[in-house]
């Protein structure tokens, strides 16, 4: 649902605009943050971006719909806040590029995946030593999606409240995407389920809290 | 999508069109100018002409039409959306909504399908952050190794009965087979950063340094951006 990309022109300026200047602002903020990281912190990043795109080509077919995955709750908690930001601007920039959402709503694009993707980490330490890491784990991608749809929904409100559309119209664009964001709630957090089971048995070194090698300093 | 991407991807590095031998910068000029006009064109008149250049642009590179359109089409389920409210009943409205974004996607499947993104990013690198930057690059370079990956899994998923069964298995069992992926990204990344420094990394990917180098085909680009703009002024009071 939160990846359903914008695309060039639908949105008013007021929205895109403040949208592209705000994810450059945390870009350029990001990077201060990282700018120690190592080169292999980084290629693992952009493995992970690539992880991101690539689940989004997957269809999963679920009665007359196909679902498309973003994975960007388990990839907030494996990456962190700043990188994950970066991450989702990348992802969704070189999908602008071939037509997938637009090239001046790239920000914006970033803002609503990427908002619920950096709170991923800090919901998974919240609730790590209590629920053990799996529960900790779907539930940090329940509350990506939570945040990501909501800003989506948020968005699109805006926009149709810019542009005077009615609000029985507004209720019917409601009435079609509310379905399919919680949806994608239950849908992301059932397979995010799967995949902290996963890492947890082979690497759980990986995920916070564990001795992870590319969370070392070089 | 990934074989949509894929042939994009080849025909940028295999075309021989005046536009595939164009640099870069002038293409990612006219491109913007492009999606800014289609933006923020306020005549119907003028949007039509907009896609028809944009057509123009993407045949006149030897693009597949069919690929073209499909790459191109993905505004159109989203865009039904606003279609849907704010439909008034003129078809002046929901061509308006159509339009804006079709033109944009068909002017970035345009740029992509004619220039090696080594070539298109180097310019975008320089204006973003640096990790960033080298992200474009780094992720671009494993996107498509990731998804035949996963392509495959998804094979193997279903071939061995993953896809079937109550949803909660079948979604965790996906979860599962992407958990595989993240422990190969990981691995990749062990691997890229030790072949990294064995070629000497600077600390920096720099991309290319002849996306800004002029030919003669970026007269062609000139002359499609006058085009452009001459038609823009013309056009942009009418209806």
């Amino acid at each position: 649902m939160s990846h359903l990309h914008i695309p060039d022109g639908v949105l008013p300026v007021l929205l895109w605009a403040p949208g592209l200047g705000l994810a450059l602002l945390l870009l350029v903020l990001g990077a201060r943050a990282l700018r120690g990281a190592s080169p292999q912190r980084l290629a693992y990043q952009s493995a992970l971006g690539a992880l991101v795109l690539a689940a989004m080509v997957v269809e999963l077919p679920l009665g007359p719909l196909d679902f498309h995955l973003t994975l960007v709750g388990p990839v907030g908690v494996l990456l962190g806040a700043v990188s994950v930001f970066q991450v989702v601007f990348v992802a969704n920039a070189i999908l602008a590029l071939v037509g997938h959402g637009g090239l001046t709503v790239v920000g914006l694009n970033a803002l609503v995946l990427g908002a619920g993707a950096v709170l991923a980490r800090s919901v998974y330490v919240a609730f790590a030593q209590r629920w053990g890491p799996t529960v900790a784990l779907t539930v940090a991608t329940a509350v990506t999606q939570i945040v990501s749809g909501a800003l989506w929904l948020a968005v699109m409100a805006a926009a149709m409240h810019v542009q005077a559309v009615g609000p029985h119209r507004v209720k019917l664009v409601a009435g079609v995407a509310f379905p399919l964001y919680l949806a994608g709630i239950v849908i992301e957090s059932a397979v995010a389920f799967g995949v902290a089971r996963f890492v947890i048995r082979v690497r759980p070194d990986l995920l916070p809290g564990g001795a992870t090698p590319v969370e070392k300093p070089k | 999508m990934i074989n949509t991407l894929a042939q994009i991807d080849y025909l940028a590095s295999a075309g021989r069109t005046p536009w595939h031998r164009a640099s870069a910068l002038s293409k990612l000029l006219l491109a913007a100018g492009l999606v800014l006009l289609a933006v923020f064109a306020p005549s119907l008149l003028l949007l039509a002409g907009l896609y028809a250049v944009a057509w123009a642009l993407a045949l006149t590179a030897r693009l597949p039409w069919r690929l073209t359109l499909v790459a191109s089409g993905y505004p159109v389920a989203f865009t039904l959306l606003f279609v849907l409210a704010r439909w008034d009943g003129t078809a002046d409205t929901p061509l308006r909504l159509l339009l804006r974004p079709l033109t944009a996607s068909l002017v970035a499947v345009w740029l992509v399908g004619t220039t090696p993104y080594p070539d298109l990013f180097a310019p975008l690198s320089r204006l973003l952050p640096r990790s960033v930057g080298d992200g474009l690059f780094l992720t671009y370079r494993a996107l498509f190794e990731l998804m035949r990956r996963t392509s495959g899994l998804w094979r193997a998923l279903r071939l061995r009965g993953g896809a079937s069964g109550p949803v909660q298995r079948r979604l965790t069992l996906a979860g599962e087979g992407f958990a595989t992926m993240v422990l190969y990204g990981f691995e990749r990344s062990e691997r890229l950063y030790a072949t990294m420094r064995l070629r000497g990394h600077s600390g920096r990917i720099c991309g290319c340094h002849h996306f800004a180098e002029g030919s003669r085909a970026d007269l062609l680009v000139a002359a499609a951006g006058l085009i452009v703009t001459a038609g823009a002024v013309l056009l942009w009071r009418m209806p």
